[in-house]
């Protein structure tokens, strides 16, 4: 589903990562480890158009992703891809519903249809009943799980996380990993997870480290 | 624009619950500028309409009048009708004062002292008509007897037969309602020009000498022959029926132009806080746009957005503004008159003259403020950095002017100040005006930035220094130097 081949990133003169390559097929969780300061997180960025990359190919279900232009990869971006982030990033503003819809609302899913997928989604993340719950009345945990309803309630291809579980306590980072890989496993998308956690890469389907001269399964 | 209607609705919107303040701060600000904007407008065009009405009934369609400074003798009539090109002339007494109504409320009327006997030929729509069974043709010449037009019938709520309170001087006159007069527009009443003299105190003066005048004699012509002659009184002048009005209107457009200046400043300033409340607003919500952008709102999306709300705020504070201006004006026209006590409209007493057209446009005036205000934190969203803002990177690519951009604003605002009027309007002055407020803002970030290099910082690094040595020592752990 996702091909990665060759992909170079660089600032300046000097390479963050070059000849980095790998796939990940549908349902597939698979966790990038590697050393703070390898570029982790510029992958991540790298593989969703948000940051430019110097040299390689993204292909995402025949797309190549790196052929489009800001506006499409933003269009792409909304249909394919889900993200997962470290701080959470739930809008205050909004309910716990009303922020599960969020991606749902940008794809112009009609009310009636969202309300139905955010109910079946935060039933499966297990926040049935927190519908109309501030996002400052949740703990961690549950801040979590409702990121990660967020970025699958639009049924992505690829979801992207960073790591989600950094600012868990053990055993939450647990529960919310296995809940992200049964929810990948479910809707068949493929799960890039980038970590520097060794526990919640242990519960991925295939594990890689990230180097500056490329990536290794670990 | 559907998803982004969606959007404003369903993210923007309940955002804005959590900061109504700030959100009014804009809208309040569209609101105040468009109000005053407005009203102005309104006071100005229903005054001048009134007027234009005032002068139109005064004159009774002539082909022109001898305006005189403020009276004149009334013996020039005689020298006036033995001109050759002069048909028929008739002399007029105009009085503005005040009548009571049915219900002892005083009300602006315009009072003609005319000649029954001569004025037909002049201005047939001022001729006086004697209502069936108030009294015969004599009345006419009756000093105690007046004739009202339908528009003082219907503000004075009189009838033919019954009496009415004239302010002249310090008393009022009762007279005689005997008939009416054909002329329309504002309330005006005649009644026989020796009467006038008398009652208000001018015996042997006039007002001016309406004019029919025989072919082939301009106005203009006669007025450069006449002003050559011995007779002509000093300070007179020849006016056409609608000249009045235009005399008033540009006499008045100083006040006009410069009041709609003010309001255009109004409405910079709203622009600006527009732009301080959205600047503010994309600043505290970066994290929230970065992520939108993350989930695929592309930049112009985003830009879209911030200006969306821009033209909510807008369109709200047009709205409530044309709403506080169409009050304001109406208050301001019931207690200052159109002139907002300045006296170029005197002896009227205008009523609101909405139009639905000028509120369209000042409307849109107030809405182009709001989108001007929001353009640059528009553009602030569009250019954010998605992911480096998410990590609390900043993220907004600022463009900062140059150091030079506020002083050069300044020195031509202060170089335009110089510049003389174009067609009597101080448009240079109106422009310098516009580039010091620029200018004074463009300078602020350069100010601020010279007031902190003076600030000797090293200054508070030695005091802080100084109280961390007398803790440690105060607490044992070390020894001063």
């Amino acid at each position: 589903m996702l091909k990665v081949q060759s992909l170079g990133k660089r600032y300046g003169d000097a390479w963050v990562f070059r000849g980095v390559s790998f796939d990940v097929a549908p349902g597939e969780l698979v966790a990038v480890l590697g050393e703070s300061g390898v570029g982790k997180s510029t992958l991540l960025n790298g593989l969703a158009g948000l940051d430019t990359v110097e040299e390689g190919c993204i292909e995402l279900r025949q797309t190549q992703v790196l052929s489009l232009d800001e506006h499409a990869l933003a269009l792409w971006r909304r249909r394919e891809v889900g993200f997962v982030f470290q701080a959470f990033h739930v809008l205050p503003h909004l309910s716990v519903a009303q922020n599960v819809a969020l991606h749902l609302l940008l794809l112009g899913v009609p009310r009636l249809e969202r309300e139905t997928r955010v109910q079946q989604m935060l039933r499966s993340v297990g926040l049935q009943g927190f519908e109309d719950r501030a996002p400052r009345t949740l703990s961690g945990g549950q801040l979590q799980r409702v990121a990660i309803a967020r970025a699958l309630t639009h049924r992505p291809a690829l979801v992207l996380a960073d790591e989600p579980t950094g600012n868990l306590d053990p055993d939450t980072a647990e529960r919310v990993i296995a809940l992200l890989r049964q929810q990948v496993h479910e809707l068949q998308a493929a799960c890039v997870l980038v970590t520097h956690s060794r526990a919640a890469a242990r519960v991925a389907d295939r594990v890689l480290q990230l180097q500056a001269h490329g990536i290794t399964p670990a | 624009m559907t998803m982004l209607l969606t959007l404003l609705r369903e993210v923007s919107l309940r955002e804005w619950r959590l900061h109504p303040w700030r959100q009014g701060v804009g809208v309040l600000a569209v609101a105040l500028g468009v109000a005053l904007a407005f009203s102005v407008h309104l006071i100005n065009e229903s005054a001048l309409s009134e007027f234009s009405s005032a002068v139109r009934s005064a004159t009774g369609q002539s082909d022109g009048a001898l305006q005189c400074p403020q009276f004149c003798d009334d013996r020039i009539w005689d020298v006036i009708q033995a001109q050759d090109s002069v048909r028929a002339a008739s002399p007029v007494l105009e009085v503005d004062t005040y009548a009571l109504n049915a219900r002892g409320q005083r009300m602006a009327i315009k009072v003609l002292g005319l000649d029954a006997l001569s004025i037909a030929a002049v201005a047939p729509d001022l001729l006086p008509r004697l209502s069936p069974g108030t009294g015969d043709r004599l009345d006419l010449l009756n000093p105690q007897r007046l004739f009202l037009n339908p528009a003082a019938m219907q503000v004075l709520q009189v009838q033919p037969g019954q009496t009415l309170l004239i302010q002249a001087g310090l008393e009022l006159q009762p007279l005689m309602v005997a008939g009416t007069v054909a002329t329309g527009g504002s309330p005006v009443a005649v009644v026989d020009i020796a009467g006038a003299q008398e009652h208000f105190q001018a015996l042997g003066r006039i007002s001016r000498i309406e004019l029919r005048l025989a072919p082939g004699h301009p106005l203009l012509a006669l007025e450069a022959r006449w002003r050559e002659q011995a007779w002509w009184p000093v300070g007179a002048r020849l006016q056409a029926p609608q000249e009045g009005t235009q005399r008033v209107s540009t006499a008045s457009r100083a006040y006009r132009v410069n009041l709609t200046v003010l309001a255009l400043v109004a409405l910079f300033v709203g622009a600006f806080l527009v732009f301080s409340v959205q600047s503010l607003s994309v600043a505290q919500r970066t994290p929230s746009l970065a992520l939108l952008g993350v989930m695929g709102l592309s930049p112009r999306q985003r830009l879209w957005l911030i200006l969306s709300e821009s033209l909510l705020l807008g369109l709200s504070g047009s709205a409530i503004g044309v709403l506080m201006g169409t009050g304001a004006a109406w208050l301001a026209l019931r207690w200052l008159a159109g002139d907002l006590g300045g006296g170029y409209f005197p002896g009227i007493a205008p009523s609101l003259q909405f139009s639905a057209t000028a509120a369209a446009a000042f409307a849109v005036l107030g809405v182009v403020a709001a989108l001007l205000g929001g353009w640059a934190p528009a553009r602030q969203a569009q250019g954010l950095a998605v992911a480096q803002a998410l990590k609390g990177l900043g993220g907004a690519s600022v463009r900062t002017l140059s150091d030079w951009t506020g002083p050069v604003l300044v020195g031509l605002g202060a170089a335009l100040a110089l510049l003389p009027p174009w067609k009597g309007l101080a448009l240079g002055a109106y422009g310098a005006v516009a580039l010091l407020l620029l200018g004074g803002i463009a300078c602020v970030p350069a100010v601020v930035a010279i007031l902190l290099r003076h600030a000797h910082p090293q200054d508070d690094v030695r005091a802080v220094l100084a109280v961390g040595r007398a803790k440690a020592h105060e607490d044992g752990t070390c020894r001063p130097p």
